[in-house]
């Protein structure tokens, strides 16, 4: 991004943009080549084996969704995780460049974390013969969902001033903070969700064409979920940069 | 307290300014004059406590209470009741210092912010558990809990429960004051944070009703809630407790 307070010149800021747009698309288009290479890895080469090792064969078809529900939710924590660094940093140095991550980072996270929640019903609704569950690991996440739906409520209810990144970032930081505390009041209850296959332990693991595609999932949620980031991100910069020449016409009315 | 923002900016010099009060005589002015305002009139407890009456009568209507109800809800039901309750108190905290302007008096004194907070959460309180106390007797006559039910430890839930809502609502009511539809927006915040609270709230609280069942881990999870964010939101005070 150009500063804004060194003024390049015209000629410069010309190449600079096209540059940009140049690098942009190639993103774009390196997103949807990824996409596209861990669809074919989910749908034709990882093996028809579920993960949950007592399920019949011909079951293992909705195994797939695993390659879209986990990266979808390991694109929106990370997002999430984003908005409370962004929210930290925002308190601690008021630039309102902090907030703009924060908002990009809340509105990623629940989108890819909805995806997230959408696909698990759809497995568990022939896996486990219903839709939803109350166990720990389900409940901790739309918690966590409500959390940062509850956020973006007060920032379209809050007047977008000086105010909003303020209280905004207040209320960031206090649920962050609720994340373990909800998962010591949720554990308490019985775990119906499959152990963790990844980092879980001595008998998890994935077959490697299983992993091959589950990692081609995360790096192309990931990037797009990059993508969809800095696109509001800069949304929300020029969003702030019009506000501000706003009030300059404003005052020069007057 | 960290960051001081709007010090910075007052003129004058440290030698002409007068001290600031001391932290608890804030704290106690506060407490104290928001405690007559609330005998003087009333307003509050009085609505509150109707309030609260409304949703035991309406639950009693819509569940069928009995006995067998109050050993298997009982806890979930006066809880629901306690948080709609709190629910009015916590939307007034602040409230009564907009007409005449006292939030930004406050804000221009050298009182801290920090104690107002404090002062504020500490009314509320206090206003929520004299609610509850009272209401406490009228849900023992609707909904006959079984003779074995632990009162003296169910009020110590009380104090720990409502402690937990009262801290992080008030930080909530000043966050949420200058916001639009900000009585409704109070819940939509103070809700998905308290849900860890208010499930081992409801869980302590239905462990003594039947007499049975593991109290002390959801106990010691409500006194983590009640620091943490007692902490925090003393932390932060400076934050949220701003006018425009």
């Amino acid at each position: 991004m150009a500063s804004t307070t060194s003024q390049p010149s015209h000629a410069q800021a010309q190449v600079d943009s096209k540059a940009r747009q140049t690098g942009w698309t190639a993103l774009i288009i390196l997103a949807l080549l990824l996409m596209e290479w861990a669809l074919v890895e989910a749908l034709k080469i990882a093996p028809p084996i579920s993960i949950v090792a007592k399920h019949p064969h011909k079951m293992a078809i909705y195994m797939r969704i695993f390659y879209v529900h986990v990266p979808a939710f390991m694109a929106g924590f990370t997002a999430f995780f984003v908005n409370f660094l962004a929210s930290a940093a925002y308190l601690w140095k008021r630039s309102l460049k902090s907030d703009a991550l924060a908002i990009a980072g809340a509105e990623v996270g629940v989108v890819f974390t909805s995806i997230g929640l959408i696909t698990g019903p759809i497995w568990a609704k022939p896996i486990w013969g219903i839709w939803w569950t109350w166990d720990p690991r389900l409940t901790l996440t739309l918690v966590l969902w409500v959390m940062y739906v509850s956020y973006l409520m007060l920032r379209q209810l809050t007047p977008t001033n000086e105010q909003q990144p303020r209280l905004a970032a207040a209320l960031a930081i206090f649920f962050f903070f609720d994340v373990p505390i909800d998962y010591m009041a949720i554990r308490w209850w019985r775990t119906q969700h499959p152990q963790p296959v990844l980092f879980g332990g001595a008998n998890s693991g994935l077959d490697p064409r299983m992993a091959t595609a589950l990692w081609c999932g995360v790096a192309a949620f990931l990037l797009l979920a990059g993508l969809l980031f800095r696109l509001r991100y800069r949304l929300e910069c020029d969003r702030q940069r019009i506000a501000v020449l706003r009030r300059e016409a404003a005052l020069r009315e007057t | 307290m960290s960051a001081p923002i709007s010090t910075a900016s007052r003129p004058g010099t440290a030698a002409e300014r007068p001290p600031a009060p001391k932290f608890w005589r804030v704290w106690a002015r506060i407490v104290l004059r928001d405690i007559k305002l609330e005998l003087r009139s009333r307003e509050a407890l009085q609505a509150m406590l109707f309030y609260a009456l409304l949703i035991i009568i309406i639950f009693s209507f819509a569940f069928e209470a009995g006995a067998e109800l109050t050993s298997r809800v009982g806890g979930a039901l006066l809880w629901v009741a306690f948080l709609f309750a709190g629910l009015v108190a916590l939307d007034r905290v602040f409230l009564r210092e907009l007409p005449e302007a006292s939030l930004l008096g406050f804000q221009i004194s050298p009182a801290s912010r920090t104690a107002l907070l404090a002062g504020k959460f500490t009314a509320s309180f206090l206003l929520m558990i004299a609610v509850e106390l009272l209401l406490l007797p009228l849900f023992a006559i609707f909904f006959n809990p079984p003779p074995e039910a632990r009162w003296g430890m169910i009020i110590l839930v009380l104090l720990a429960g409502t402690w937990a809502l009262a801290a992080s609502g008030t930080y909530f009511s000043a966050l949420s004051l200058h916001t639009r539809y900000r009585a409704l927006l109070l819940p939509l915040l103070l809700l998905p944070l308290a849900i860890p609270a208010i499930v081992a709230m409801v869980q302590a609280t239905q462990h003594l009703l039947d007499g049975q069942g593991e109290v002390a881990y959801w106990l010691r999870l409500l006194v983590g809630f009640d620091i943490l964010y007692t902490t925090l939101g003393l932390a932060l005070a400076d934050v949220v407790i701003q006018t425009e």
